[in-house]
């Protein structure tokens, strides 16, 4: 879907996205990580074209994006920022209609289309179509924010960083309105961030960016057992990678088959060994049990085998 | 608003009244033989007086929105420097002198008058409007870009809206400037509330002096008042305008 191919950008001296090559497959969900001022933002701006690549090309569905003209290409891009940028003299409604009414939909369509689009970011769209962006909490602005880059429908989303500036009960909310989102619409996600964890619950594939070059790239699990040095290390946090990397695994796949016991806590079969590890702390068993669900017969998780060194 | 509106209908009086009120000006100046100035009527030397720094505001509005505009695009930031020291310039000469100077190529009349309010008025107008383009967040901006609005729907639908009640400020400003400042055409031939100043100095007649002197000047008296009236609530609205979006 997206393919950067050998993409620079230099501002003067200084090199903000070095010779990155990088493909986002379509219907994914790929997270840019990395500290600030590593080129997240400069890298992603360039498949909208609100930058242009020093050197190298950006595609989009196999053609490259330069030669197309830029106005109707973000048309084609939803595009999701971390201030938000509501405008401020428009209607909640007007605002999510920016894009439609850009392509020249029809007036009833629009209208149709902002309740949809409400309706799917989680808004009472008789409650919040009329209001002005300064009515709106900040989750509830960038929930708007989000139905604006998806009202045209577009295949492709750009988000930079549009959590980070929310505090962190809001921020769980949003993150699963879009994992919600996406698994209703198979958009092609691009998703910066510098939150680590944000980036573990989101991320099909990671790509981790220092100083401008692509350090690293595959999914959350192949990252975490290869970081044992360098940047990826550092960027996720070298006291924390162990407890990031039970994240990545299924609880189910430590469970001994054993019958699971009546009295010990229940654990969701698809929960993930971070999970198993908050359940044992929350409830203070060293034992958990994981009921049969689907290929998986059920079995028992013992402490023993969560911090044995794998 | 009741002492504006007190004000504006005590002045409109006044100037019906002038022209009936011999006896006073007579008792003020007994050595004038003509003390009522009757020359012309006082409502169309007004409606003189305001078309000419109504359309002076205008035209000053257009040149100062046009430079506010170029200055603060990508392409034009490396003129602002220039274009506000112009105006700054245009506004540091005195209207008087700017007439004088007018004068020999454009004749007397209403044209070096237009011309020397224009030069006054127009960086009030760039100023603000400046000051109010400048203060669209960038975020707003950019999400603007970013679906796909061109330069110019940007500039007509996002910025110049979300600029208005500063422009509409800097626009008052001008305006009372203006009213102010025209009395000084008289000097060109241009009739206006100064006419009966000049005409009464040539003649040696302070009678028409006085009573010009104390219409121009209650006139911008209004004009300031009005300019405080609207500037008050503007502010507030401006505010919940350019608050920042979140
Ligand atoms: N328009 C610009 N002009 C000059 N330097 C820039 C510009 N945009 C980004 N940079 C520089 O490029 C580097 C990468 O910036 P950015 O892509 O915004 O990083 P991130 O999004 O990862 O925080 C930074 O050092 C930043 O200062
Ligand atoms: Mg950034």
């Amino acid at each position: 879907m997206i393919r950067f191919e050998g993409v620079s950008r230099r501002y003067g001296e200084q090199v903000a996205v070095d010779r990155v090559t990088l493909e986002v497959p379509r219907g994914s969900i790929c997270v840019l990580l990395g500290e600030s001022g590593s080129g997240k933002s400069t890298l992603m701006r360039m498949v909208n074209r609100l930058v242009e690549p020093s050197a190298g090309r950006v595609l989009v569905d196999g053609r490259d994006v330069a030669g197309a003209e830029p106005e109707a290409l973000r048309r084609g891009i939803g595009y999701v920022i971390q201030s938000v940028g509501l405008f401020p003299h428009w209607r909640v409604g007007d605002n999510i209609a920016t894009v439609p009414r850009l392509l020249g939909w029809d007036a009833a369509r629009v209208a149709r289309r902002v309740d949809v689009l409400l309706d799917l970011v989680g808004l009472d769209a008789a409650l919040f179509r009329d209001r002005f962006p300064h009515e709106l909490s900040g989750g509830q602005a960038q929930r708007v924010g989000l139905a604006r880059a998806l009202a045209a429908d577009p295949p492709l989303l750009l988000m930079d960083e549009p959590f980070s500036a929310l505090d962190p009960g809001t921020r769980r909310g949003l993150q699963s309105a879009l994992r919600e989102i996406h698994a209703e619409t198979g958009k092609t996600i691009l998703f910066v961030t510098h939150d680590v964890e944000e980036a573990l619950t989101l991320a099909d594939t990671l790509a981790v960016l220092d100083q401008g070059r692509l350090v690293a790239q595959g999914s959350s699990a192949s990252l975490l057992q290869e970081a044992e040095k360098g940047p990826v290390r550092r960027i996720f946090g070298k006291e924390s990678l162990a407890f990031h990397r039970l994240a990545t695994l299924p609880a189910s796949s430590l469970a001994r088959p054993e019958d699971a016991r009546q009295d010990l806590p229940m654990l969701p079969a698809d929960a993930s060994l971070k999970q198993a590890l908050m359940l044992m702390l929350a409830e203070g068993s060293a034992c958990l049990a994981i009921p049969a669900e689907g290929a998986f017969p059920g079995g028992t998780l013992h402490w023993a085998d969560l911090v044995a060194p794998r | 608003m009741i002492l504006l509106l007190g004000n504006l209908l005590l002045f409109l009086v006044a100037l019906a009244a002038a022209p009936r009120l011999g006896w006073l000006w007579q008792a003020l100046f007994p050595g004038i033989s003509r003390p009522v100035w009757d020359s012309q009527s006082w409502f169309a030397l007004l409606a003189e007086h305001l078309m000419l720094a109504l359309g002076a505001t205008l035209i000053a509005a257009l040149i100062g929105l046009s430079a506010a505009i170029l200055a603060t695009r990508p392409a034009g930031r490396a003129l602002r420097p220039l274009l506000d020291s112009m105006f700054s310039l245009a506004q540091a000469v005195p209207p008087i002198a700017a007439i004088a100077l007018a004068l020999p190529l454009m004749g007397f009349g209403a044209a070096p008058t237009l011309l020397a309010l224009v030069l006054y008025a127009a960086l009030p107008v760039m100023r603000s409007a400046v000051a109010g383009l400048d203060a669209v967040p960038a975020a707003v901006l950019d999400a603007a870009r970013g679906t796909g609005m061109g330069p110019g729907r940007i500039l007509a639908q996002i910025e110049l809206p979300l600029a208005l009640p500063v422009i509409q400020a800097g626009l008052r400003v001008a305006l009372v400037l203006a009213i102010a400042t025209t009395a000084v055409g008289a000097v060109a031939g241009a009739r206006c509330l100064g006419t009966p100043i000049v005409t009464g100095l040539a003649n040696g007649n302070l009678s028409w002096v006085l009573q010009g002197a104390v219409f121009t000047a209650w006139l911008a008296v209004i004009a300031d008042q009005a300019l405080r009236l609207g500037l008050d609530p503007e502010r507030r609205r401006s505010n919940g305008r350019l608050a920042p979006a979140r």
